[in-house]
């Protein structure tokens, strides 16, 4: 990716990225606005329109209840959105706190968050969701609960490092000698110095959140079969697949891909911008 | 970059294509997409193949035959359809009951004792004589292990007796005319030779089959059994396999199976030397409708649980819906047209009431809703305050009940009637029951089935009469066809109990679902002979498997 800017030629890199960082933004955005706005009666069963394969009045074909499968595949996109959004917000609350706590206090704290890491990171993570889910119920409640509580672990150890790192800098240590206490050196000196970090993890734990509630949904654990959720639908696809239905599980599963890819993208952009040493190439 | 962006593409991938490995828990066994996929492309490639005209037989029947064990005295194939083994009675195509190791059976006149005189010169597979000292030790086996067999019911009996070599007597504790069906249902195993553990995958028995091997979830191969009583079948091995519908599906299309079951999302579907063929099934597919208002009641044990519903428990609701969908187009729509509508249970059975009455009068339906006092507001009628507006529940990964709900949720929509069709496992399903309704699917034939339904004890116990149906009349007439000590009374009263129900639309009965299987064009499965299918999710066709021939 670091090569492709440097070969344009024409434009600046920065400018490149921007507008790559634009375009992926205004599919994600574009996609999640106009899913939460999309009604039920896009998407309706109608039993005269089976199976239709893609035409320009269905762009991604029709289901074996009739339904437009573009429609739903935006509405599933923007319902995994959502639930992207609710788990990344609250993981992310859960890394800072945690990752400053262990960072600043150290000793018997650090081991616990430490060990608390490990331990959800030890465990094969679809698994733990598949756990969690399944132990709330299922449905939204179960899926949003399982991904949100599950995607913290390696930004805390993101955190913790930068926090770590900080703190043993010449202006905190500054700060503590001129009497400022713990909270001050925290408010004015720590947190600014990681929301970088904090926004970079928050985008690229996004794709994560997203490709895990679809799986889990996909293996019958997550989200209802009467909500079109991407794992819904590319579940129901497979039994049409033996039978030539190839939009049912094709288009779908490349809006996915081409999400979380755009996902990725927005966060690797913002890594490149934000990093001193290549922020002002 | 490109470090995090691959394995992050790799998997999405993973999920977006190879998901079908993962996916084997999640469809009801939808695994290997992939595979499936490309023996399809070989089958259209080849064109099929060629077809066989002599020899072995294979078939897919579906899974459930590899459900539970093999064994007769653990509840196998006790669904009216046995093939190892023989019961004292079988149904014949018209429902009846008649002998099969039994010849005669009498009931006294207290309707307490059974006496069935057995045929002779019947021989196990493994040689030995059966004799009625078989008979008892099956029935004694059975009650001294209820908790083995949860499909045969003996805890009524009292006792079972030889009086001779070839008279059984069973003594009841309480009258129980359905005991015929017992005696259809639980299949003799030699006293001499039967073994709990052996009999799971071995087991041995009268019946036109022996297994020669049996591989879990895998195969079950059967070889003739040349000294059948009732004669020697003509095709000499039959493999039941397993695999998933998809897979079958496509084998079916290369032409590696004989016989092929197939749910209704096929039936417009072709296989080169394969014809698409419909049976007659018992099997019907109905939604209940709780009949008392919401609250919370205690279950028999003890678990608090919510009952009832405000919208199903008005009589209005119920009647417009029952009479006022139009249910061949529900079937056209979910089924591709394969089933026949249903207003209550099917005429091939016995005992089932046989008055019927036409469904689609739309006006009439709107007109009961209207005078009930559920106004048209907008798309959805309300009654002081209370949309008409309810969840039903296709339960389990069964697609058919599915669809067939969303088909008649839309098919509501005419009525203005709100139904949100949801999927639930059977567990989440059985916590919702009572309050919610649900798609059913119900088929055999024993007339305990209006026994489970409609009597009002049976609330709370279970997957019973789980709309809380409570009418003193229809009580009575279940008492009754239960005490009485011969059939015909019986099935006067069993109907009586129908009869009286329908007047409540306490379920609405939509649709006699059909079985399709692929059959190879060489192979003639005797349709004269074949029983109506009971439930039995595909299991079924081979319940006259010893007249099945190559042309």
């Amino acid at each position: 990716m670091h090569k492709i800017y440097k070969k344009t030629g024409l434009m600046n890199q920065r400018v490149v990225l921007l507008i790559t960082m634009i375009i992926a933004l205004i599919y994600l955005l574009g996609i999640f606005i106009w899913g939460c706005c999309l009604g039920e009666d896009s998407y309706a069963v109608n039993f005269d329109t089976k199976f239709l394969p893609p035409s320009g009045e269905h762009w991604f074909g029709t289901d074996n209840l009739g339904r437009d499968m573009f429609f739903r595949s935006v509405k599933g996109l923007s319902i995994s959105m959502v639930i992207g959004l609710i788990a990344v917000a609250i993981s992310s609350v859960i890394a800072i706190v945690m990752g400053i706590l262990s960072a600043v206090f150290g000793g018997w704290v650090d081991r616990v968050v430490n060990f608390a890491v490990d331990l959800c990171m030890g465990l094969p993570h679809l698994v733990l969701l598949i756990l969690i889910s399944f132990m709330m119920g299922k449905g939204v409640l179960g899926i949003t609960v399982a991904v949100a509580v599950t995607h913290w672990p390696s930004m805390t150890r993101m955190i913790r490092q930068e926090v770590l790192q900080v703190r043993s800098s010449q202006y905190v240590l500054a700060a503590y000698k001129m009497g400022k206490t713990r909270w001050q050196v925290a408010v004015k000196h720590i947190i600014p110095h990681i929301l970088p970090v904090y926004f970079i993890g928050v985008t690229l734990l996004f794709p994560h959140a997203i490709m895990h509630e679809s799986s889990v949904t996909f293996l019958g654990f997550g989200l209802p079969k009467e909500l079109p959720a991407i794992g819904v639908i590319l579940a129901e696809a497979m039994t049409h697949i033996v039978t030539g239905k190839w939009w049912l599980a094709v288009f779908p599963g490349l809006m996915l891909l081409i999400a979380v890819i755009f996902f990725d993208l927005i966060g690797e952009g913002l890594k490149h911008l934000l990093n001193p040493n290549t922020g002002n190439e | 970059m490109l470090k995090k962006v691959l394995p992050m593409t790799l998997s999405a991938l993973a999920v977006v294509g190879a998901i079908g490995l993962a996916g084997c828990g999640s469809s009801g066994g939808n695994t290997g997409g992939e595979t499936t996929g490309e023996a399809t492309t070989q089958a259209q490639s080849s064109g099929g193949g060629s077809l066989k005209s002599s020899g072995d037989v294979t078939a897919f029947l579906g899974t459930s035959i590899f459900d539970n064990s093999l064994d007769p005295v653990k509840g196998s194939m006790s669904y009216g359809y046995p093939f190892v083994c023989n019961a004292l009675l079988k149904v014949n195509p018209n429902s009846e009951y008649v002998g099969d190791l039994a010849d005669t059976w009498t009931i006294s006149d207290d309707a307490l004792t059974y006496t069935f005189t057995l045929k002779k010169g019947i021989k196990f597979s493994d040689g030995s004589d059966f004799t009625a000292e078989d008979v008892t030790f099956t029935y004694n086996e059975v009650k001294n292990n209820q908790a083995n067999n949860e499909n045969v019911d003996l805890t009524n009996l009292e006792s079972a007796t030889a009086k001779d070599d070839y008279t059984v007597e069973f003594k009841l504790k309480e009258p129980y005319s359905p005991f015929v069906d017992v005696a259809s249902r639980l299949q003799i195993v030699p006293s001499d030779a039967y073994n709990s553990s052996a009999f799971d995958t071995k087991p041995i028995g009268t019946g036109a089959w022996k297994v020669l091997e049996y591989t879990p979830n895998q195969q079950i191969i059967l070889e003739a059994n040349k000294d059948h009583f009732d004669g020697a079948p003509s095709i000499d091995k039959v493999t039941i396999v397993y695999m998933d519908q998809d897979a079958a599906v496509a084998a079916a299309q290369s032409g590696q199976l004989d016989i092929v079951m197939v749910g209704s999302t096929h039936a417009n579907k072709t296989a080169p030397g394969m014809t698409l063929d419909r049976f007659e099934t018992m099997d019907v597919r109905q939604i209940s409708f709780p009949m008392i208002e919401e609250g919370t009641m205690k279950d028999k044990d003890g678990i608090e649980r919510k009952v009832g519903n405000n919208v199903t428990s008005d009589h209005a609701v119920r009647e417009a819906l029952s009479i006022g969908i139009n249910r061949q187009q529900i079937i056209q729509n979910a089924f591709n047209g394969v089933g026949k509508p249903a207003v209550h249970f099917t005429n091939n059975l016995q005992w089932a009431t046989t008055k019927t009455w036409s469904d689609n009068r739309l006006d009439e339906a709107k007109k009961i809703l209207d005078d009930a006092g559920w106004k048209l507001e907008g798309d959805v009628r309300k009654k002081d305050g209370l949309a008409c507006e309810f969840d039903v529940i296709a339960p389990g990964n069964d697609e058919d009940r599915y669809n067939l709900a969303v088909a008649f949720s839309e098919n509501a929509k005419d009525l203005g009637i709100k139904i949100n069709v949801k999927n639930a496992s059977w567990d989440d399903a059985e916590g919702l029951m009572y309050s919610t309704p649900l798609v059913w699917g119900w088929g055999q034939y024993s007339p305990t089935v209006i026994e489970n339904l409609f009597y009002s004890k049976n609330f709370l116990t279970g997957y019973s009469n789980v709309i809380a149906y409570n009418n003193p009349k229809v009580d009575e007439a279940i008492t009754k066809a239960i005490d009485a000590n011969n059939e015909p009374d019986a099935i006067k009263e069993w109907r009586e109990a129908q009869d009286i129900a329908e007047e409540d639309y306490p379920y609405l009965y939509l649709v006699n679902i059909e079985h399709c299987y692929f059959i190879n064009d060489n192979l003639n499965v005797s349709k004269s002979t074949q029983i109506p299918h009971p439930h039995g999710h595909g299991g079924p066709i081979i319940c006259n498997m010893k007249d099945w021939k190559w042309k």
